[in-house]
């Protein structure tokens, strides 16, 4: 999976990710993600590219909600398609990190 | 071992039952994976195979592939502790009324992961490990759950919708 991380106005981060976010899909990422996770406060996680999203993808936005959200920071999804969002929801995910299917709305979230 | 060999006997681990009935898109076919991680890249093609046979949705097959992936891979870490040289044994039943059923079979100490706690997601914020989403997982995306000991290890049994 691959991973692109792009600088927002209002110092907010914005994480793309593209592919699948299966345990391979996770492993890739887990390292990059913790230190955005561990350095930046405003985090936007866009997962429109995301075309499968598994437990361990989970566990890896969990965490750096975790992260993020310890330091006193904020974290949202933007963008997932129906799949993914589902995966979100049933497990209670989005009750910790907020999903936004508007860009605007989701860094509006953020500040 | 070379790609070609690697190739070869992973097609070796594709085995199909010759309880097929191609007519009515019925039958069983088994996939068995080594207690690898990396074993775990041979479940989306083997699913989609599976969806393209039997007329599986997209929604069942990202179910399948959903659950697959935590269950293989709580049996690998868990089950056998990362010991790569054990097998696990994935069949897939489609029966007359085109739903699915998967059938995990591993020879790993008894343990039963429907009676594991089902974590509330605030404790994985607040709490020191992150678990318990799995079998939330499992239970929302797979339409019946069973599990049952064998003389060899676990049995884990989910069901999915009917195809389209």
């Amino acid at each position: 999976m691959e991973m692109a991380i792009e600088s927002l106005a209002g110092d907010v981060t914005k994480v793309v990710f593209n592919g699948r976010f299966d345990i391979a899909g996770a492993e890739s990422v887990d390292l990059k993600m913790n230190v955005i996770a561990g350095s930046k406060k405003l985090v936007l996680i866009d997962m429109q590219k995301v075309s499968f999203l598994g437990s361990m993808g989970l566990r890896t936005i969990v965490s750096a909600a975790r992260t993020v959200k310890g330091r006193g920071g904020k974290i949202a999804v933007y963008g997932p398609d129906a799949e993914v969002e589902k995966v979100l929801t049933m497990s209670g995910v989005n009750t910790l990190v907020p999903i936004h299917h508007d860009l605007q709305s989701a860094i509006a979230s953020l500040q | 071992m070379s790609d070609l060999q690697e190739t070869a006997a992973r097609q070796d681990r594709l085995t199909t039952s010759m309880n097929v009935d191609r007519a009515n898109r019925t039958g069983e076919e088994q996939l068995t994976l080594r207690s690898q991680i990396s074993d775990l890249a041979m479940v989306p093609p083997w699913v989609e195979h599976l969806a393209s046979h039997y007329g599986i949705s997209e929604e069942t097959q990202y179910a399948m592939n959903l659950c697959l992936e935590e269950v293989l891979s709580n049996i690998i870490r868990h089950g056998y502790s990362n010991n790569p040289d054990c097998r696990i044994i994935v069949r897939y039943q489609s029966s007359q009324d085109k739903s699915s059923l998967l059938v995990v079979d591993d020879e790993a100490p008894l343990f039963n992961p429907l009676a594991a706690d089902e974590m509330p997601v605030e404790d994985t914020l607040s709490g020191t490990r992150i678990g318990g989403l799995g079998i939330r997982l499992l239970r929302s995306f797979a339409t019946r759950l069973e599990y049952e000991p064998t003389p060899a290890g676990n049995r884990l049994s989910m069901g999915f919708p009917a195809a389209r």
